[in-house]
């Protein structure tokens, strides 16, 4: 499989520039009825860009033809064989991408400190080394929240307090 | 000029401005010394700060950055044997032999004296070569700008690596993210949600671009890390060791300065030249590789030669030299100036106090390599994984404070994500980056060239400057061509012969 990465690559670009040109580009850039002077029209450079991308991945996928049919018959590597055997690899990316999107969403609801306190975690709960556990839970309750003071204090930088703490606080500050 | 340069002087020398420099030197050092850790990852991480500073202020923390990172990567070059930077990969050759026999400290210290060494060339070179060749570029248009534009766009043939076809790849996915959001005529492109209209920031995609991929690398794939570094032992340089490898010193620093002026080349090509001509030239080159110190020498001299050098484009004529230096452009763009000849004539006094600062960044190079040469040796123990998790969360702080939008930092994950797949897919980075930076002057230029035009392609072949621009563009176009057909053909020789 490693020896396809070109032909993959190519794949790739190849599609994902055809979508940019046949889907993307006609429904996402609008061109306005009137374009003063003799300018070109918004649409010209991204169209060129994706013809170029395109032709670009087509031609990655005839050069790496070749190679990826010999290493295919040399060894028997389907694209079934290739998912079973990186399953865990691909569970772990699985996993990293739904901690980003809950970090994502779960931002604006609990807030900037708690929600970067357990993104650090994860973390370092996802590299799988535990040798320095306390080095890790010391960093993971202190790091942010020394990065959340120096934002705050010298860059007045306004972090969201997330919307189920905010109510409380406030409740809480008036009550003080 | 004196007295320009005079005032340049007294507004650099000032407590932040020097707190800025040692930072960045600092700063650059410890992120250059740890393996997997670059130069540009450095200056990209260092971006979101540079908002609330000076303009001079920010530029001259990432050149110090950039300056103290292309050092500090012969630190873990020597002690455990990977080069913390690409440009260093040539110091490894002599450092880790070195460091095996006990005399790490002895290798560090020549690589500190020769990295200053050959900043300082640098340096002066910047401010002699830049100013006349900015001169000149002052005299061009919007269609020359574009044939500029077009030729600097060719850099990404030198920065493809291994497949040019890939490169050009990711040039274009690069160009393509640029014409997101508002164009110069107000219409809107590829404006899928309410923030997309303002366009992608430059910070968040490349910082997710380069920061990100090596920590889902890092938790995807669970690498050993199974370096091990060595002790300093014997410290001293003596006076005859230094006086033995001063030739190899100038002659790296002037192959730095030739080498990193031409856009694409950059300080790992000159590494490896430099040490290639002093172990041709050294009456000790048959101990070259073995730990001779000359060597190291002749690689960092080289190295840290290309920095300063690499300005000469950016500052002339707006044309990033290497990676690095594209993001410098982006942080030049950030903070009101554009590099180029226009720079010479509306912000002289900023362009002096950088050159001023330059030099002393210099300085506080040597002065922070001797003072802390010990401690930044522990850096390169630093465990990949405390250490990766923690830049992610600084990243996100960094962003967000940038324009206090989560917007931001959602781009800064997808880039990430998306950087990772190009990792995988072997696509390079560095052409996209250029892509992103460059893009937006392209189409700018081009549109504004063909409206005065009236739509007549003659416009970009009116002056021999655009000509001039344009020769070189085709000859680097065929240059290229004739070096992929060589590649190509000499593999397929190969294949032929090994099958036979």
């Amino acid at each position: 499989m490693n020896q396809n990465r070109d032909f993959y690559a190519g794949l790739v670009a190849t599609a994902f520039f055809a979508i940019v040109l046949f889907i993307l580009i006609p429904v996402y850039v609008k061109v306005p009825s009137f374009i003063p002077g003799f300018a070109p029209p918004p649409d010209m450079w991204p169209r060129v860009i994706a013809v170029l991308g395109l032709v670009m991945g087509v031609l990655a996928l005839i050069l790496a033809f070749p190679k990826s049919r010999k290493a295919s018959g040399e060894k028997v590597t389907t694209l079934g064989f290739y998912l079973n055997r990186n399953k865990v690899f691909m569970t772990r990316f699985a996993i990293l991408l739904v901690v980003f999107a809950a970090f994502v969403y779960g931002l604006p609801v609990i807030g900037f400190v708690p929600a970067t306190v357990l993104l650090l975690g994860v973390l370092f709960l996802m590299t799988g080394n535990f040798d320095r556990r306390f080095w890790m839970l010391g960093l993971t309750l202190i790091f942010p929240v020394l990065l959340y003071l120096l934002f705050t204090e010298v860059n007045h930088t306004p972090f969201p307090e997330g919307t189920l703490f905010s109510s409380s606080l406030s409740n809480l500050t008036t009550l003080i | 000029m004196w007295n320009e340069l005079l005032f340049a002087f007294q507004s650099v020398a000032t407590l932040p401005n020097f707190l800025a420099m040692f930072a960045g030197i600092w700063g650059g050092v410890i992120i250059g010394a740890i393996p997997g850790m670059t130069g540009t990852m450095a200056v990209t991480l260092a971006l979101p700060f540079t908002f609330y500073l000076p303009p001079v202020t920010s530029i001259l923390l990432l050149v110090a950055l950039y300056k103290g990172s292309t050092y500090g990567g012969s630190i873990s070059a020597i002690l455990i044997k990977t080069p913390g930077t690409a440009s260093a990969a040539c110091t490894v050759l002599d450092g880790y032999p070195l460091a095996r026999s006990g005399k790490g400290g002895k290798a560090l210290n020549m690589a500190l004296v020769s990295s200053c060494i050959g900043d300082f060339v640098s340096n002066i070179s910047l401010f002699f070569l830049a100013m006349p060749l900015a001169m000149f570029a002052l005299r061009v248009g919007p269609p020359e700008f574009f044939m500029l534009m077009a030729f600097s766009l060719t850099i990404v043939a030198s920065i493809s690596g291994r497949s040019l076809v890939l490169g050009i790849i990711a040039a274009c996915l690069g160009l393509l993210l640029a014409t997101v959001g508002e164009d110069i005529y107000g219409s809107y492109r590829f404006a899928l949600s309410e923030d997309m209209k303002s366009g992608l920031g430059m910070v968040p995609v490349l910082i997710g671009l380069f920061a990100l991929p090596e920590l889902i690398k890092m938790i995807v794939f669970r690498p050993e890390d199974n370096s091990e570094a060595m002790k300093l032992g014997d410290n001293r340089l003596t006076l005859s060791e230094f006086r033995g490898s001063l030739k190899s010193i100038f002659r790296g620093s002037l192959i730095g300065v030739i080498l990193g002026a031409i856009p694409g080349i950059g300080p790992s090509t000159a590494a490896f030249f430099s040490y290639s001509e002093a172990r041709r030239t050294s009456k000790n080159g048959d101990r070259f590789g073995e730990g001779e110190i000359e060597g190291i020498a002749a690689s960092e001299s080289a190295n840290n030669g290309a920095c300063g050098a690499t300005m000469i484009p950016l500052l002339a004529l707006g044309v990033p030299g290497d990676v690095i230096t594209g993001v410098m452009l982006g942080a030049f763009m950030i903070h009101g100036l554009t590099p180029g000849p226009l720079l010479f004539q509306n912000n002289l006094g900023e362009v002096y106090s950088l050159f001023i600062g330059m030099l002393f960044s210099s300085v506080f190079l040597f002065i922070a390599g001797k003072l802390t040469a010990s401690a930044f040796t522990k850096i390169s123990r630093i465990p990949q994984t405390l250490l990766l998790p923690c830049i992610l969360i600084l990243c996100v702080y960094g962003i967000y404070s940038i324009g206090a939008s989560p917007f931001d930092v959602t781009v800064l994950l997808v880039m990430g994500v998306v950087g990772f797949a190009m990792m995988l897919l072997n696509i390079p980075a560095a052409p996209f980056l250029i892509a992103f930076i460059l893009g937006p002057m392209f189409e700018d230029n081009m549109r504004r060239s063909l409206a005065i035009s009236r739509g007549d392609l003659g416009v970009f072949f009116q002056s021999w400057i655009s000509w001039g621009f344009f020769a070189l563009t085709i000859l680097f176009i065929i240059l290229t061509i004739r070096r992929e057909w060589t590649k190509w053909r000499n593999k397929s020789r190969d294949a032929a012969q090994s099958a036979s």
